[in-house]
């Protein structure tokens, strides 16, 4: 369809939309024009990807600049979805408009999903593929291919340099699969045409990393203008993205490598100074001169990026002391050593940026300034000993990073060292994490850089916490609600078991005999009257385990094998795939199975449990994460003290926003239908942290509840759910056709216009009767004269008085 | 580079063996602290060993060896092939794995006693950073250097030093000074942090007190069979907002005056949202006063039509009292004094029925008698 908010055209390619789209398109538009950031909340399975499409494309062809959209998503299958409607609405867009638009975009992933080479492609680790295509591609070696020098290259990768730099891919929309299917043809490679081509495209469909891990974002993002339109699909769990991309734990074994790494370095340069003395000069000589050449900025692929150092930093020269290769591979080996000194503590120790630094200075004559610009230095090193094999460098990179980073940042960051694995461990396995604490810090140039950036989920409740924690303003927050015809998902909050015992998974109680088998019978009760699918959640691995074999010894397993088929999660990601294949075998089959799964595991995230894969959905406990861990303790204190929020309500927000994930994994379109249980007690005052839509739908009754009343409720439900319904029921309601969008919008039209008429009758009666009131007083202020007489008439006599 | 020495396992005399895994520039290997390479004992057999080295030669021993051996006095090395003589006072525990590292590190503090310019002392970044490169040669020709450079090095060190002196103590000094200032600013940041943390857990407890005693309030006036009156009930919940605390403690009594003086002096209270102000009971008359200001009824009045049917059962078991009706009379009688129609017209709709009230009392006040009022007026 194709309708107009204000006066913006835009092309929907459906036939009907929903209410939510409709507002959610408005809010974005709102947004967008202010040139603010937003963060959305839209219930999940409403069509969120189509709708912030067709938006946006229309806003970037209806005007002038064309600011290109980056669109982040968390997962592959994620991105191809994204790249499937954008393909959809261009074709839409271009039957309508009659012509095909200049119009271009593409996903991007890594190399190991985009690799055409025969031999490289083969390898199964990412990092190895990255390593070995950098080794036939990286400058030098092209350098010495122009020279006509035998070396390896790659021949997809060289074809590209024969084409038009800005043209290497005609105009569409390119799925990675199209991209690869292209490539091929071409024999040109996938990746770098992506990556050459981005700064070229409209939209740019690729994972958050690129953007906000800075190690990487500044190798492939920096060439996007800053107009452009960000969106981070799927984001409540950016925060953490956020700070993994800047933590990093440093163990004995990296450390061992990193040494290993050192004294390759130290090998090359020596033999690289009998052989080639010049090119370390020149290297030097530019270190001397603080050039950066262009060259080395612009290339696109080199070794390591630097994270995140100031702008004004990066234009100074290196210091003096790193400058000769000698001097910094020594300067690399005293650090190393020196951590391997302080692993060998054996109490539990954290400590600040800042008073790290100072030890270290004492100890080792290593100042804060070479240590800052240790990544880049180590960069530039390993382009001039033209090294190939770069794998090995790795663990020597990582303490290159972290040297940096603990050099930038006195705030946001915490060292903890943990010489055991766990508190009862004897032998110690010392890992010196370097955690950072507040996720503004690596999301920061992103809002630093981009005007819009829109933050969106199916559950990113409550809205005001993301801007708090990663600091920064919103133009709009909203969380829509979701509009249905009939109640077609019933969630319930059950406290108590049928013998009326509350049910929890608080510490205490969470393995009592009692409170197990009332879970147990939940499970029996459900799989008995719900058809299909059941996923159930327990708040982790471990606790999973217990309720497993205790179930085991109460007969409930046996009693749900009557019912349905067992299947369980487990953190072997193959396990589980499998597991989850049976599942859906067994679901198609009709007879249905339980899925026992974790709230915080793979499956909590990025599996959908759609139509007959999930009609019932239990949350088992709330699920809190393990607040003993010290890295979590930290990040609480900095949160507390740095963003005023206090450690129970960014607990309770944590634990929250993963169970309305799991509630979320069964609803995922206005068609399907299903019930959603949160057991246990704690759920009851922790209802407002539901996302809108899935509040609105818990009624009052329903939020204290036992099992039995809970199972005929969902009897009833089920029952409901059976009678035929037809899509024109919904019609008007929960979808609109065109008319209805219409009248829908000239009904907020009329609205708009009473509202204004409202408020200036207001403004006109509050005129009134401050006149009204003006002229009391002033007759009570003169109650000797006897009539009204005007100021100017006043003055007048006055002036004839004389 | 030094003299490499060939690795040798010759027994020497006093039973003492060689050691033989030595490392490009003629120290120990690290990572081999497991075993004593002077009298081979394993950590297996003593966990407490204990390594010392001798800035002289830095060659490891266990602790033991180093009592046994120099005890007595200045001694060779144990070492095949190093002539230095060692003293006991001069061993001391390295605080680097690699010894070579820990040489390196002894030179540099010496080398950075003497060069402690900083970049301020300098005109541009540019010459500082020559000037760090140049330490730095200078540097390695002494950890690395055969032994002409190191001696011309050692040298260089000790003209510069006797040059620049002054320099040199300036610098120590203010360096000195800073690093006292960091290390208190570090402290004093640490020790607010710490009581950061200290008034939040006694924040989080208070709360907790509070509930259990709110709780326990609740019971207990169950028990005596008197529920606590709504309003106060709902202050009590509130936690955190000091005022309203403060309230509660006055009503509750003289027994959490104590409380009340604990909970003023925490410190870093957060801010939270206001909450709307407490709810009384509902008030149909929106604060209307609403006890007769123009007269008085007196007890007894009464009226004969009235009187009979005092006795009535059949009204007296209806409960019809007969106050209200002397008291409706009357208020009928009243009504309608002191409201001027035409000030109602002029002013009105702005104002609140109270108001006009009020302002009518206040005129008649001043004025005498309404009439005159009026006429004055027109
Ligand atoms: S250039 Fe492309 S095709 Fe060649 S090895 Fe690298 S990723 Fe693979
Ligand atoms: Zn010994
Ligand atoms: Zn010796």
């Amino acid at each position: 369809m194709e309708f107009f908010i204000d006066d913006l055209r835009v092309l929907f390619p459906y036939p009907r939309i929903y209410p939510e789209q409709y507002a959610y398109m408005v809010d974005l538009k709102k947004t967008l024009d202010a040139g603010g950031n937003c963060v959305l909340e839209m219930p999940s399975g409403t069509g969120k990807t189509v709708t912030l499409l067709s938006l946006i494309v229309a806003y970037q062809m209806s005007s002038q600049e064309k600011r290109p959209l980056i669109y982040c998503s968390r997962t592959m299958s994620e991105i191809e979805k994204a790249l499937v409607e954008l393909k959809a609405l261009m074709k839409f867009r271009a039957e309508r408009l009659g012509h095909e638009e200049d119009f271009r975009a593409m996903g991007l992933t890594s190399r190991k999903n985009l690799c055409l080479h025969p031999d490289v492609k083969r390898e199964k680790s990412g990092s190895v593929v990255d390593a070995r295509c950098r080794s036939l591609t990286a400058g030098f070696i092209q350098e010495k291919k122009r020279k006509g020098e035998d070396v390896d290259v790659c021949v997809y990768h060289d074809n590209l340099d024969n084409l038009e730099p800005h043209n290497l891919i005609p105009n569409g929309v390119w799925s990675l699969d199209g991209l690869l299917r292209y490539g091929q043809k071409h024999t040109q490679c996938p990746y770098f045409t992506a990556r050459r081509m981005m700064s070229q495209c409209n939209v740019v469909i690729y994972s958050y990393h690129y953007l906000l891990d800075p190690k990487i974002a500044e190798r492939v993002s920096k060439d996007f203008s800053k107009d452009c339109i960000v969106v981070f699909d799927e984001a409540h769990n950016i925060d953490n993205v956020c700070i993994e991309s800047l933590s990093t734990d440093i163990t004995e074994e990296s450390l061992r490598r990193a040494t290993r790494g050192a004294q390759f370095l130290e090998n090359r340069i020596n033999e690289m100074r009998d052989s080639d003395q010049q090119k370390l000069q020149d290297e030097y000589e530019k270190l001397v001169e603080g050039l950066r050449g262009d060259d080395e900025t612009r290339e696109e692929d080199s070794f390591m990026a630097n994270p995140t150092l100031p702008e004004d930093l990066l234009k100074e020269a290196v210091p003096g002391n790193i400058r000769r290769a000698e001097h910094f591979v020594a300067f690399l080996r005293r650090f190393i050593e020196y951590l391997k000194t302080r692993m060998k503590v054996r109490q539990v120790i954290s400590e600040t940026p800042p008073s790290f630094l100072a030890h270290l200075k004492e100890y080792t004559f290593i100042e804060k300034k070479p240590l800052r610009f240790c990544a880049e230095r180590l960069t530039s090193l390993v382009r001039t000993l033209e090294l190939t094999r770069i794998e090995d460098y790795q663990p020597l990179q990582e303490v290159a990073t972290f040297a940096t980073l603990v050099a930038t940042y006195e705030k946001g960051f915490l060292l903890i060292l943990e010489p055991y694995e766990s508190d009862t461990a004897e032998v110690p396995n010392p890992v010196l994490h370097f955690t950072c604490l507040d996720a503004a810090i690596a999301i920061k140039p992103v809002f630093d850089r981009f005007s819009s950036v829109i933050i969106t989920s199916g559950t990113i409740s409550p809205l005001e916490m993301y801007p708090k924690m990663l600091n920064f303003e919103t133009v709009v927050q909203e969380s829509y609600s979701m509009t249905l015809a009939r109640r077609s998902f019933l969630p319930m909050i059950v406290t108590r078991g049928s013998d009326q015992a509350t049910i929890s998974t608080g510490f205490q109680v969470r393995n009592e005999p009692s409170v197990v088998r009332n879970y147990g019978s939940l499970l029996v009760e459900f799989a008995k009257i719900t058809p299909d699918g059941i996923v159930l959640f327990t708040p982790s691995y471990l606790y999973l385990e217990s309720l497993i074999s205790m179930w085991q010894g109460m007969g409930v397993l046996d009693e749900v094998w009557k019912y349905k088929l067992i299947l369980v999660e487990t953190p072997d990601a193959q396990e589980t795939a499998l597991a989850l294949e049976t599942y859906r075998t067994a679901c198609k089959n009709g007879r249905g199975a339980v899925f026992l799964c974790v709230a915080r595991g793979k499956v909590s995230e990025g599996v959908d449990f759609d139509k007959e894969f999930g009609r019932t959905v239990i949350n088992i406990g709330v699920p809190f994460q393990y607040t003993e861990s010290r890295i979590l303790k930290a990040r609480l204190e900095f949160l507390r003290e740095t963003y005023r929020i206090r450690e129970n309500d960014f607990l309770s927000f944590d634990a929250m926003r993963h169970a309305a994930q799991c509630l979320g994994r069964v609803i995922r379109g206005k068609d399907d239908y299903g019930v959603m249980v949160l057991a246990d007690r704690r759920f009851k005052s922790k209802i407002q942290q539901l996302p809108k839509w899935i509040h609105q739908a818990l009624l009052g009754a329903d939020t204290n509840l036992s099992t039995d009343m809970a199972v005929s409720n969902a009897r009833r439900f089920f029952k409901m759910i059976a009678q035929p319904f037809r899509t024109e029921d919904q019609e008007g309601i929960s979808i609109w056709t065109l008319e209805q969008l219409k009248q829908h919008q000239r009904k907020m039209q009329e609205e708009l216009i009473r509202e204004l008429q409202a408020t200036e009758e207001k403004r006109v009666n509050q005129q009134q009767q401050a006149q009204q009131a003006q002229q009391f007083i002033s007759a009570r202020e003169r109650p000797d004269s006897d009539y009204e007489m005007d100021e100017d008439d006043e003055a007048e006599l006055m002036a004839l008085d004389p | 580079m030094p003299p490499q020495r060939p690795p040798t396992s010759a027994p020497r005399p006093g039973g003492v063996t060689a050691v033989s895994s030595l490392a490009p520039d003629g120290l120990p290997k690290p990572d081999s602290d497991d075993m004593c390479p002077v009298c081979k004992t394993i950590r297996y057999l003593n966990r407490d060993m204990e390594f010392l080295i001798n800035p002289e030669c830095y060659h490891s021993m266990c602790s033991s060896c180093v009592n046994r051996l120099f005890n007595e006095g200045p001694q060779q090395c144990p070492y095949a092939g190093c002539h230095r003589t060692l003293r006991r006072k001069g061993f001391r525990s390295p605080f680097f794995g690699d010894l070579s590292v820990e040489r390196e590190v002894d030179i540099r503090r010496r080398v950075n006693q003497v060069f402690n310019q900083v970049e301020d002392d300098f005109n541009t970044l540019r010459d500082y950073n020559n000037y760090l490169q140049m330490v730095e040669d200078l540097t390695f020709d002494l950890v690395h250097g055969d032994e002409p450079t190191k001696r011309k090095a050692e040298a260089q060190l000790q003209q510069w030093e006797a040059e620049h002196k002054t320099e040199i103590e300036r610098n120590r000094r203010a360096g000195k000074e800073q690093d006292e200032q960091s290390r208190r600013r570090l402290a004093a940041e640490q020790a607010a942090a710490r009581q950061r943390r200290l008034d939040a857990i006694k924040e989080a407890e208070e709360e907790k007190m509070e509930k259990i005693k709110i709780k326990e309030m609740e019971i207990d006036s169950l028990e005596r069979g008197q529920p606590l009156p709504d309003q106060q009930r709902v202050q009590l919940k509130r936690r955190g907002n000091k005022a309203v605390e403060a309230v509660t403690n006055l009503a509750a009594g003289s027994s959490s005056t104590a409380d009340a003086v604990g909970k003023l002096s925490i410190r870093g209270l957060k801010e939270k949202k206001k909450e709307p102000r407490p709810e009384g009971p509902y008030d149909p008359f929106g604060g209307l006063d609403l006890t007769p200001s123009r007269y008085k009824i007196h007890g007894g009045l009464s009226h004969p039509n009235v009187e009979k049917y005092r006795s009535d059962k059949a009204h007296v078991t209806g409960g019809y009292s007969f106050d209200e009706y002397t008291s409706r009379a009357m208020f009928e009688a009243f009504a309608g004094l002191g409201v001027f129609i035409e000030d109602e017209r002029d002013v009105g709709v702005g104002l609140v029925a109270s108001e006009v009230v009020g302002m009518g009392a206040a005129l008649a006040a001043v004025g005498g008698d309404g009439p005159g009022l009026k006429m004055e007026l027109d």
